[in-house]
């Protein structure tokens, strides 16, 4: 078996903040093998963003990496000058983003968009043309000759997208990470751009990190899936493993909450009682104790650390019930 | 059940370079005191624009909207005029929608100033709403950008809801939400219409929400309801082969779920060039030649379930 794509050992990050360091990520552990599909989930404020900023090197300023690595394909993207990074982006990594409103130019037509971002391709205009074409083709835009010469408002929110993953798809990357690529798309068109993600994906080798909050796509679409809670990885596994036999009471309680599980139509929806703890004053021992119904005194006292096989989970009850 | 918005045939137009477009074209449908009628589509179908007319916000170009069986006027700029205080409106983006120089306290005490109340003190009034949407006093003097999503989605009910309002028309009310907390928002929404009766409009294309909160609901396609009815029933028994592919694409969250979607090809067309006959028969899977000729009329079944097309699913 080829070496993961993507290896990232005990990542912690903290942000600087007039009340002091908020630790953001805590040791986090992340594999993602060639080929594969690997899906983040997690409420807003897990730490998904971050993690991905940290990976293609986006930190906010007053972030800080305490301690960890990121490896991919063997460099240490961590270690990287900014030029180095700078080649990497777009060319071995890209990356599709949430709002395809924003992250396409304006004022700029597709064409000339598409063309940009061959820049270190050394080919003739008309020879990225017509790349430009075939990927558009493969992304399934019907009429692309048309479309190079449209501005970005006169297509819709799923052909933008689709855009936006030709754009990042077109230098044939290593790994694509996918930041909630169909949140602003409806249900029709949500499949229409998975289905043909996963298309894509085998077409071109690639591995993808799949990021987002919708439970229903990540099962249709990734392979192995990662659940984030308040800055740590507290359960990995195959999808199966994880959205079948949860074994975090955090995902438990995630995956009893998505109305799509819930059979019977009904007015009072699952909540997770509580809130998110406070990131710079941590609490000591498990990070979800507060919220969880199993807490015990060990809970308080001592962090779990994950363990298992390959599906792993971060909880004291797992290591009491062998 | 009492109707409280009846809206028949409302359509609205905006004018293009070289002509017009029709966004809302020819929808009716009633709103129940106490019900939540839910409104489903694509983007660019027509269902903000549609809220935006129901609240007085986009000109009207044909239609009658009525009110407790009451004409709603229409100002200078066709503009329906619905009494505020009767009809309010819960904006699709909760931080952009509030003032981010107006602390929490304020913007709940504006409709209070503005229409004046009998309520004692619009301080006091703020601080209850508060309460009311399980917020403590301690967010009464926070500004917008201190809110998490949830928390500015709850001051957004709370403003909606200040002057109890008979209709609530609510667009996109749990977008961009993490499935707990669209939980407590839902839940917040469905115990307040149960102690005041209001009657919600529900913008929305989660269908995973509607299938648990709405009573009624109706799907839109091309500023058209091409379908609607009891929504319990529509899941049931989709009719239209647009409702029948939209409900199949719901991705679901078991991995072992026998994948039976519906994918359509292509694109929603554009409606500066609107497709003959039935409008779907560019992307439907059932389209017949007659579909490209004629529109179907409405078919209305025993149960409510109305839908305009003329091979409908199940036939």
């Amino acid at each position: 078996m080829n070496p993961p794509v993507l290896d990232i050992q005990g990542l912690s990050i903290n942000y600087q903040t007039e009340l002091g360091p908020l630790q953001a990520l805590r040791d986090v552990n992340l594999v993602v093998p060639e080929g594969k599909i690997i899906g983040i989930v997690g409420e807003s404020g897990c730490g998904k963003s971050t993690l991905i900023s940290a990976i293609i090197r986006l930190l906010a300023p007053n972030a800080q990496i305490k301690q960890g690595s990121v490896n991919f394909k063997g460099k240490d993207l961590l270690s990287l000058s900014p030029e180095q990074m700078r080649s990497l982006r777009g060319d071995e990594i890209s990356m599709v983003f949430q709002d395809p409103m924003t992250s396409l130019n304006p004022v700029l037509t597709i064409g000339r968009q598409m063309s940009d971002v061959q820049h270190r391709n050394t080919s003739s205009r008309s020879e990225k043309n017509a790349r430009s074409l075939m990927m558009l083709e493969r992304v399934g835009i019907p009429d692309p000759e048309t479309q190079l010469q449209r501005y970005p408002h006169h297509l819709s929110g799923g052909m933008r997208q689709r855009v936006a993953i030709a754009m990042a798809l077109m230098a044939e990357p290593a790994l694509l990470i996918a930041d909630e690529p169909t949140t602003a798309l409806d249900a029709t068109l949500e499949v229409q751009i998975i289905h043909r993600l996963k298309e894509l994906q085998r077409e071109f080798g690639c591995s993808i990190l799949f990021i987002s909050h919708h439970l229903g796509v990540i099962a249709e679409l990734c392979d192995e899936v990662v659940v984030m809670y308040a800055g740590e990885v507290v359960e990995s596994g195959s999808l199966r493993e994880v959205f079948i036999d949860p074994k975090h009471p955090y995902t438990q309680k995630l995956l009893e909450c998505d109305p799509a599980r819930i059979a019977q139509p009904t007015r009072e929806l699952p909540v997770i009682e509580g809130s998110l703890p406070n990131l710079v004053n941590l609490p000591a021992g498990c990070i979800f104790r507060e919220r969880c119904s199993h807490a015990m005194t060990r809970c308080s006292a001592e962090r779990p650390v994950l363990s298992g096989g390959h599906h792993q989970a971060a909880c004291h009850l797992l290591e009491s019930s062998p | 059940m009492s109707t409280l918005l009846t809206v028949r045939d409302l359509r609205v137009r905006y004018s293009v370079r070289g002509g017009f477009v029709d966004v809302v074209h020819g929808v009716s449908l009633d709103i129940n005191r106490g019900e939540t009628t839910a409104i489903v589509g694509e983007s660019g179908s027509g269902k903000t624009t549609l809220a935006m007319a129901l609240c007085g916000l986009a000109p009207i170009h044909g239609g009658e909207v009525r009110l407790d069986g009451e004409m709603l006027k229409q100002d200078r700029k066709n503009r329906l005029n619905p009494d505020r205080k009767r009809v309010a409106l819960m904006f699709q983006d909760p931080v952009g929608s509030l003032n981010p120089r107006m602390t929490v306290r304020r913007a709940l005490a504006e409709p209070f100033r503005i229409h004046g109340s009998d309520a004692q003190s619009p301080d006091k009034e703020a601080l209850r709403l508060l309460s009311m949407v399980g917020l403590g006093d301690d967010f009464a003097d926070r500004y917008p950008h201190q809110l998490s999503g949830g928390q500015a989605r709850r001051v957004g009910v709370a403003r909606a809801l200040a002057l109890r309002p008979d209709v609530l028309i609510a667009d996109e009310p749990t977008a961009g939400l993490d499935v707990s907390i669209q939980g407590e928002i839902l839940n917040l929404l469905s115990r307040l219409q149960k102690e005041m009766g209001v009657g919600i409009l529900m913008i929305t294309h989660n269908l995973n929400v509607v299938r648990h909160v709405a009573d009624q609901m109706a799907i839109m396609y091309l500023g058209r309801f091409i379908e609607q009815g009891n929504s319990q029933q529509i899941f049931d028994q989709p009719r239209h082969p647009y409702t029948a592919a939209l409900l199949s694409a719901n991705p679901s969250p078991d991995p072992d779920a026998q994948s039976s979607q519906i994918e359509l090809k292509g694109d929603v067309p554009s409606l500066l060039q609107r497709p003959s006959g039935c409008e779907f028969h560019t992307r439907c899977p059932r389209a017949k030649v007659q579909c490209r000729n004629a529109f179907p009329e409405l078919t209305a079944t025993n149960g409510n379930q109305q839908f305009n097309c003329f091979f409908p699913m199940g036939e």
